[in-house]
């Protein structure tokens, strides 16, 4: 082993991405862009106002009012919801970050503390914590209002208050499924390109030939050049993560499994660009061929799209794809935070990552025939 | 350790060959058995011999791209692997060189056998491989640094940028450098390492005749060093301005050998005379019994045995009024030899 080489080789690689345009282009910008547009074609509306549920169940002149002072909030728009219908349920139905439940005897609780003012009515507050900021906005708005509702009533002191309950479910937005795809995407897109740049240029540019007659080993190189890809990678989720978070508020689940899955990607299609940089040698043609195995896994995997919204046979078809396994491991341990799934799908990627990346390493060949 | 060596030798005399045994460091006196000319013979040493290569065959499908080939490399010296296109130039460097693996042949650096132990001799010598070139996006100081590091010897960056003469672009990215700078950061890269040994194949093809000078500049100065210097290329006047000794090979055959000298008096035609601009010269000059043959431009050309011929010539031109534009004696050079040993051209086209 020669540290001083593969210190040397990554950082001459970094320096040489960072140098290249279209490479930061592709592992960064076109990500970021491609979030952005997807983001904001299927997210729907993004106007200043937060919508929440209502359920009256106390239907009572106080109720009323509260209802009529809540909707002359500018920001927050009202969906009264019958009776009769499970708040939770409709709150994840309808897609709402919020809801407030007003229970039933809040009108005569409230007379009799406006008589007898010592104890307070709660409100039954609803939430989906995976929508923290929203969340956070509605609740301090709701508070200000009761707020000044208690200090009209009573000069002060506390008479209505929030029940909070957590509200969670699989209330998941379109970005929550196209974000960790789009962690897949990218690693997928940069390793094989970078493996089958290094394999290609460099064999016609005479540098692999120069490499034999050095006492660097292919082991060497290829530990540097990993080394230089995990870091890219983990560039990518980490960029990708934090637009998400900042402009579609995503918050995602990070653990282990994120950090298997994003080496193991870079391995798997590492390992893949070599197989085919192994039996294509011109940099073009073998940038084509890149092309052909990447374009169709980035609509087949389900990277933009469902697979359940895909006829039967291509949804059969996507699970031969290494790359759906990788988004669906994504999804799973980041959003859906599914263990078993997590588990299964992170299996299958460790597993086509070892094979595809001996094989690659096997095949490819510095020598000359 | 000391094997007897076997030598085939050419008799300076009467062209005969034959071959002769002796041990490393000998000097042996020899007699041609064919016309008793006497003469001595050195043995090297083998720890004189860089490299040594026998019977080196590499065949791919039905072409024998080298066929067969024996010869050494002296310590010290630059030696001219010297032929056309597909000659097999490349296919044997790179045996050499270990990145192809021969069909069949013994090749050995510092005595030492390289299908054994290339992984030593690695460390002693420097690569410029043909159509070398590096990472685009890495300034030439940092190209150095990035092959040094692959070297657990390496001399210091900024004496090699000094030494290239390549101080004034040592902050520039690789693909901004034009083709002969680019090829003299290749020579650069070569020689990272220290190396006992210089591989170049083809150093200056492509460059224009200012950007070859100053590949030639380094070579020489490298040479000066002590370095030994395996060159290959298609350019007659690159191997007669750097060789000591020159190989030329042709169809994977190697089919002369020896000081560019040596080359010239064998298989040269001696010098000519040409002159140029009136055909009429070459009827008179044919009918006044010389042996003369036309070349291009109306110019007409003879062989020279004797300096006094050119006298002759002019005076008998200048009594009879004869006109010409111009005169012009040619030695011959490793060109004609190329022409002389297979009746091509060693390059089409002028260079
Ligand atoms: N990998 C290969 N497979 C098949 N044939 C090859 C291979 N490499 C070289 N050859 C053939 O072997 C012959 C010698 O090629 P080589 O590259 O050694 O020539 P060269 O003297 O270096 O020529 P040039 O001046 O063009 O570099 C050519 O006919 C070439 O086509
Ligand atoms: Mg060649």
């Amino acid at each position: 082993m020669n540290p001083r080489f593969i210190f040397y080789d990554v950082y001459a690689n970094l320096k040489q991405w960072f140098r290249n345009r279209s490479s930061v282009f592709w592992s960064l910008l076109f990500p970021i862009l491609l979030i952005l547009l997807f983001g904001s074609i299927f997210s729907g509306s993004n106007d200043i106002t937060y919508t929440i549920a209502i359920q009256d169940l106390d239907d009572s002149t106080y109720s009323h009012l509260l209802i009529d002072i809540l909707e002359n909030i500018s920001i927050i728009d009202i969906k009264n919801v019958d009776k009769n219908e499970n708040i939770t349920s409709y709150m994840l139905d309808n897609d709402l970050p919020a809801a407030i439940v007003i229970p039933n005897g809040f009108g005569e609780d409230l007379n009799d503390i406006i008589l007898n003012p010592i104890s307070t009515t709660n409100l039954s507050f609803y939430y989906d914590p995976a929508r923290g900021d929203t969340v956070d906005v509605i609740k301090t708005v709701l508070q200000s209002t009761l707020y000044e509702i208690n200090m009209q009533l009573t000069g002060g002191r506390k008479i209505i208050g929030l029940n909070e309950k957590i509200a969670a479910g699989e209330n998941l937005s379109y970005i929550d499924f196209f974000l960790p795809g789009m962690i897949g995407f990218t690693i997928m897109t940069s390793s094989i390109y970078g493996s089958i740049e290094r394999n290609t240029k460099y064999r016609k540019n005479g540098i692999l030939r120069k490499l034999l007659t050095t006492p660097v080993n292919k082991t060497e190189w290829l530990l540097a050049k990993m080394l230089f890809m995990l870091f890219l990678s983990f560039l990518s989720t980490i960029i990708i993560l934090i637009v998400g978070w900042i402009v579609f508020n995503l918050h995602v689940h990070l653990d282990i499994f994120t950090v298997i899955l994003v080496i193991s990607t870079s391995f798997l299609f590492s390992g893949i660009g070599m197989i085919i940089s192994r039996f294509v040698k011109e940099e073009e043609t073998a940038d084509m061929a890149g092309g052909a195995i990447t374009f169709p896994m980035m609509f087949l995997a389900g990277t933009f799209f469902p697979l359940e919204i895909m006829p039967e046979f291509l949804q059969m078809f996507a699970k031969i794809l290494p790359l759906y396994y990788v988004n669906e491991g994504f999804r799973n341990a980041m959003i859906y935070m599914d263990i078993d799934k997590t588990l299964y799908f992170t299996g299958f990627v460790v597993l086509f990552a070892i094979i595809f990346f001996i094989i690659g390493a096997i095949l490819i060949n510095w020598r000359e025939e | 350790m000391s094997e007897l060596i076997k030598k085939t030798i050419r008799c300076p005399n009467c062209k005969h060959v034959f071959t002769i045994t002796g041990l490393p460091g000998e000097i042996k006196k020899v007699v041609c058995p064919n016309c008793y000319t006497i003469g001595k013979i050195v043995f090297e040493k083998s720890k004189d011999i860089a490299i040594s290569v026998s019977h080196l065959t590499k065949i791919y499908g039905d072409l024998i791209a080298v066929d067969d080939i024996s010869f050494e490399v002296k310590r010290g010296e630059v030696f001219a692997f010297l032929g056309p296109n597909g000659a097999g130039k490349t296919t044997t460097v790179e045996m050499i060189e270990s990145i192809r693996k021969p069909t069949k042949g013994l090749i050995k650096i510092f005595g030492k056998d390289i299908s054994k132990s290339f992984s030593e001799i690695k460390e002693r010598i420097g690569v410029l491989p043909q159509e070398f070139k590096s990472f685009e996006r890495l300034t030439v100081r940092e190209t150095l640094e990035y092959f040094s590091s692959l070297f657990n010897k390496h001399i210091e960056i900024s004496k090699s940028l000094k030494e290239m003469n390549l101080e004034g672009e040592k902050d520039k990215l690789y693909k901004d450098l034009s083709g002969g700078l680019k090829q003299r950061v290749g020579v650069a890269i070569a020689l990272v390492n220290d190396p006992d040994i210089i591989f170049l194949d083809e150093p200056t093809t492509g460059l224009d005749p200012k950007a070859r000078r100053e590949v030639w500049d380094v070579i020489s100065n490298l040479k000066r060093q002590g370095k030994t210097i395996f060159l290959t290329t298609h350019y007659m006047e690159e191997a007669e301005y750097l060789a000591d000794h020159v190989a030329i090979i042709h169809k994977g055959k190697i089919i002369a050998e020896g000081t560019v000298d040596e080359l010239i008096q064998r298989y040269g035609k001696g010098n000519t005379l040409h002159i140029n601009g009136n055909p009429k010269v070459y009827e008179f000059l044919k009918e006044k019994g010389f042996n003369v043959e036309i070349s291009r431009n109306n110019g007409v050309t003879m062989h020279i045995l004797r300096y006094s011929d050119i006298l002759e010539v002019l005076s008998l031109l200048k009594d009879n009024n004869i006109e010409y534009d111009s005169i012009d004696i040619r030695c011959p050079n490793l060109e004609e030899v190329f022409l002389t040993l297979t009746g091509a051209k060693l390059l089409e086209g002028t260079i």
